[in-house]
């Protein structure tokens, strides 16, 4: 049974401003020229939704129980279709293996698969990705 | 022509083991608890005096700030080197990535190269346009580690003679 995020709204000023300082490209930018992408529309840089995502997962794992400290490696991260200005995203997390080895100290490692989903219940991108999980929470690193 | 050359490419002259050093940039403390608070807010990219007790003894950037920055850097170098965010051809958006790592952290005052090489140009025709150039991309701190590396595939426009 995946861990289900809460959902954040992407506005234009949201999408233009994350665009504008790391991703400026016109299709994030600009209403007209992102018509014409090969997007179809204005909608947000795929490393915006991948950082939201990111925190999505951190908020979700941390009120299941497990106190997430920080991502270690994504294996693969697929964007399978744009998200556009006021569309919605929400992540389902389901975790996999555990790695008693981290490279952070007083950690282990938690991997999961993500899914990333419109406000339609839509996929709009697909990741799996490992995070290192303090060791402080009862018994996480056994279960 | 040759000073060109970089500006009018297709999919069909890029060329495996091609290479980019896409530029360095500095990490500030602001930026870094910038980032933080707008799209990953862990307490350690936050706040500099919470952050010294804690897993990484120290504010470290989000490993999606050093991420997001290697977009930055490629876009910029696109603009100088190339056609520019504005050719449709350079302009065929990531599709997907693998091998993601964040290898140490990076802290204020830090200063990560990005470098850039095309390793494969799989085997596919996407919308009958678009040609798939994989790369892999790595960032190096100022002692010359590696920070940071993964492999992403950009669509590229298949020329359409």
């Amino acid at each position: 049974m995946p861990l289900t995020s809460e959902l954040i709204t992407l506005d234009k000023a949201a999408i233009v401003a994350f665009a504008s300082q790391f991703d400026p490209q016109p299709y994030h930018l600009d209403n007209e020229a992102a018509e014409q992408s090969i997007f179809g529309g204005l909608c947000a840089s795929g490393w915006h939704i991948a950082a939201l995502a990111t925190r999505l997962v951190s908020e979700t794992l941390i009120e299941s129980g497990l106190p997430f400290v920080e991502m270690v490696s994504v294996g693969h991260l697929k964007w399978t279709r744009p998200t556009f200005v006021d569309e919605q995203i929400s992540v389902r997390v389901t975790l996999t293996d555990i790695l008693h080895e981290s490279p952070i100290a007083e950690t282990y490692v938690q991997a999961f698969d993500v899914e990333v989903c419109n406000g339609d219940g839509a996929v709009v991108a697909v990741m799996g990705a490992s995070a290192a999980i303090a060791q402080d929470s009862a018994g996480a690193a056994t279960s | 022509m040759t000073a060109l050359y970089l500006r009018d490419r297709w999919f069909e002259d890029l060329p495996v083991g091609e290479f980019h050093v896409f530029g360095s940039h500095t990490f500030s403390e602001l930026e870094i608890v910038e980032f933080a608070e707008s799209f990953d807010p862990r307490p350690q990219s936050i706040d500099p005096e919470e952050a010294r007790g804690n897993h990484r003894q120290g504010l470290i950037a989000s490993p999606w700030l050093v991420t997001a920055t290697w977009m930055r850097k490629m876009v910029d170098y696109m603009e100088v080197y190339a056609q520019g965010v504005n050719d449709g051809r350079r302009n065929g958006a990531g599709v997907a990535i693998t091998n993601l790592q964040w290898l140490e952290p990076v802290r204020p005052g830090h200063t990560l190269t990005y470098t850039y090489e095309i390793i494969d140009k799989p085997d596919r025709v996407i919308r009958e346009k678009w040609g798939l150039i994989r790369s892999r991309n790595e960032a190096f701190n100022q002692y010359g580690n590696k920070v940071m590396q993964f492999e992403i595939d950009i669509l590229a426009e298949r020329c359409p003679a």
